[in-house]
């Protein structure tokens, strides 16, 4: 099922959790609902559901506008963190819940539930109670508990926060096996950019309740629509030099160094900009006419074929990748070369990308 | 070998024994030699003959448990079936009724969101100040209204609902997670059926208690029959026991039974409900 939402607003009081907020999702995506804490994931997941009412804006479901249905109308599943199982019930009792208020007669619903826990592996445990199993077990079950309706949306708020790195990993996959099988459109929260970037079509990067930008991970990563994006995605974290535009050139801001950069003609000049630069997108070249400009090497640390130096710039300091038989040593002048990739100017006030 | 690890077990059992853990016995065990004590007379003494009873020293076990004349003589001088059969209905109308609003009222103030929820409920709150005794008079003159007096509907329908079980019960359904209830919501459930499906079920332990204090409550209720019941066929167990002991003879073993008969259902009850209790609160708690 496909999902759009129009001008989304959610306001606690004065507070605004979520900011005029639009979008589509498609049909049967793994859609990742990306952000820091806070800034309203959660929030924008429970509208979704329908469990909280919105203040402004539009929901769709392919075209039926479900703004104001009430959530056990939805017809869509949804993973709380701490999974809510019903603790009373068996594992096959919580699954089969959803069908039993469906009045499904209990052969039939016990049959569904079993073939459901088949698939997220949990058939094993039916009779034990939700205390009696693991984190990844629980919810595993919450996952089947949320899919045995055939929900036309399945929605999931940070389910792999309670596990251990090991099983989170394996969740992970887990989670995107389920979806490519069953085809049910998914929206997950994380704040983990990893795991977003490892296993979504799509992205949804949000900060205090407003899109930042909707793409695929490697977009997000390749083409970030302003600084918080470029900032938020990436390990080690990009590198970022405060500068001014002058006459074409970027400066430091205490003017300490200077070098071309055509970006920085694009801006009005004396525009404070910074300048953004992944790791891996600066290296050294062998002369200073192919180089985006001279630096000087500060400190290396060896890392097997490659080594992580940090590079000096007039009196600002960033990471690059440097191969080590070039044998840089501390305090050797460096040529830097730019790639295509990876290197994005900001216009430092508004974060804003300068194109 | 093995005579070591004695001799560390009794060490070790002396070091745990103090003089505190000791006294702290000896008390209890006073304490509860005290409490049974007068249950065990009472009881026994059902079985005594009047020779027994009035003897000295006094005979601490029946001559045989199988003399029932004492209750044969309580059955015949006054109806104490009758009363035991009217207790019973008085104690379940009650008891079913009270658990039932307790369970509605206890969701409306815990989960559902209309104006002036709090307040209302602090208001009832401090209702629970109010003595009982006044209380009576009013609900004399209404189930007087109602023309009620002297049947047993007036003394059930002064009692099906309460504030004070309400209390415990909301507190309770307000430490569910509110994830369960949304969760409920989403799988498809109204609030009806979230209520009778997931949140009375998880209560269960609150619940026996609730209804166990309260079928407690109604069975020893003897104030209120005094006041509404004025014929002898409309008497429950423990008014019925007094009227016994004021207009019966002067014999003491047939009031052994009647109050024995008025006692051992309750502590049945007890008995049989405590394990429950028990084994509810142990797998009641909400993980996670
Ligand atoms: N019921 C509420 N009343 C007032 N403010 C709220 C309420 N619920 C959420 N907020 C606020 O809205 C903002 C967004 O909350 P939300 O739970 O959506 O964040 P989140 O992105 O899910 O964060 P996290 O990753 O920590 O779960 C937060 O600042 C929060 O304090
Ligand atoms: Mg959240």
């Amino acid at each position: 099922m496909k999902i759009k939402i129009e001008h989304l607003t959610k306001r606690f009081g004065n507070f605004t959790a979520v900011d005029d907020f639009s979008t589509t999702f498609e049909d049967g995506e793994l859609i990742a609902l990306l952000g820091p804490s806070g800034c309203g994931k959660s929030t924008m997941l429970n509208m979704l559901s329908g469990i909280l009412p919105v203040t402004e804006g539009k929901i769709y479901f392919d075209d039926d506008d479900v703004t104001d249905v009430s959530p056990d109308k939805r017809g869509v599943g949804l993973v709380f963190q701490n999974y809510a199982l019903y603790p009373h019930m068996t594992v096959l009792q919580n699954i089969c819940f959803p069908l039993e208020i469906q009045k499904m007669p209990k052969e039939e619903r016990i049959a569904k539930a079993k073939e459901m826990a088949k698939l997220v592996h949990v058939d094993e445990f039916l009779d034990r109670k939700p205390g009696q199993l693991s984190g990844g077990q629980q919810q595993r079950v919450a996952i089947a508990r949320a899919l045995v309706k055939k929900p036309r949306l399945l929605l999931l708020d940070e389910p792999l926060s309670n596990l251990d790195a090991r099983l989170r990993l394996e969740m992970r996959e887990e989670i995107r096996r389920i979806q490519q099988e069953t085809g049910i459109t998914t929206v997950f929260v994380t704040h983990d950019q990893e795991e977003a970037m490892s296993i979504s079509d799509h992205i949804v990067l949000m900060k205090l309740g407003v899109k930042q930008q909707y793409a695929e991970p490697q977009e997000l990563y390749n083409d970030p629509a302003n600084n918080f994006v470029a900032d938020f995605l990436g390990n080690p974290p990009i590198n970022k030099i405060f500068g001014v535009a002058k006459g074409g050139n970027f400066e430091l801001e205490d003017g300490s160094a200077s070098f071309p950069f055509e970006l920085c003609s694009k801006v009005a000049e004396g525009t404070k900009v910074t300048l953004g630069i992944r790791a891996e997108s600066a290296y050294p070249v062998a002369t200073a006419e192919e180089a985006a400009f001279v630096g000087e090497v500060s400190s290396t640390y060896a890392m097997g074929k490659e080594e992580l130096g940090y590079i000096k710039i007039g009196n600002q300091e960033f990471r690059a990748y440097i191969a080590s038989e070039l044998g840089y040593k501390k305090g050797d002048a460096i040529n830097v070369g730019f790639k295509d990739r990876g290197v994005f100017l900001f216009v430092t006030e508004t974060g804003e990308r300068v194109r | 070998m093995e005579t070591n690890e004695k001799v560390s077990l009794l060490t070790r059992i002396k070091r745990n024994v103090t003089l505190g853990k000791v006294l702290t016995y000896v008390f209890l065990a006073i304490g509860a030699l005290v409490m049974v004590w007068p249950f065990y007379w009472m009881i026994s003494s059902a079985f005594k003959t009047q020779l027994e009873i009035v003897s000295f020293p006094p005979a601490f076990v029946p001559n045989s448990w199988a003399y029932l004349e004492n209750f044969k003589i309580a059955f015949v001088k006054a109806p104490f079936a009758k009363y035991f059969f009217n207790s019973i209905v008085v104690t379940i109308a009650c008891v079913a009724c009270t658990t039932f609003t307790t369970i509605l009222a206890s969701f409306a103030f815990s989960r559902l969101n209309f104006k002036g929820r709090d307040l209302i409920f602090s208001l009832l709150l401090s209702f629970m100040m109010v003595p009982f005794e006044m209380v009576a008079m009013t609900n004399t003159t209404t189930i007087t209204q109602f023309g009620l007096n002297n049947s047993l509907l007036g003394l059930i329908v002064p009692f099906t609902t309460s504030i004070y079980y309400t209390f415990i019960l909301r507190n309770f359904f307000v430490s569910i997670p509110d994830s369960l209830y949304y969760s409920a919501r989403i799988d498809g459930a109204s609030n009806w059926q979230y209520l009778w499906k997931i949140m009375v079920p998880i209560a269960k332990p609150s619940l026996f208690t609730i209804i166990l204090l309260n079928a407690l409550t109604c069975w020893n209720s003897f104030f209120w029959p005094r006041i509404i019941i004025t014929s002898a066929e409309n008497r429950t167990l423990p008014f019925g026991l007094y009227a016994f002991m004021s207009e019966g003879g002067t014999e003491y073993g047939p009031y052994m039974a009647a109050a024995t008969i008025v006692v051992v259902p309750m502590i049945a009850l007890f008995l049989v409900a405590r394990k429950y209790i028990v084994n509810g609160v142990a797998r009641g708690g909400l993980k996670g």
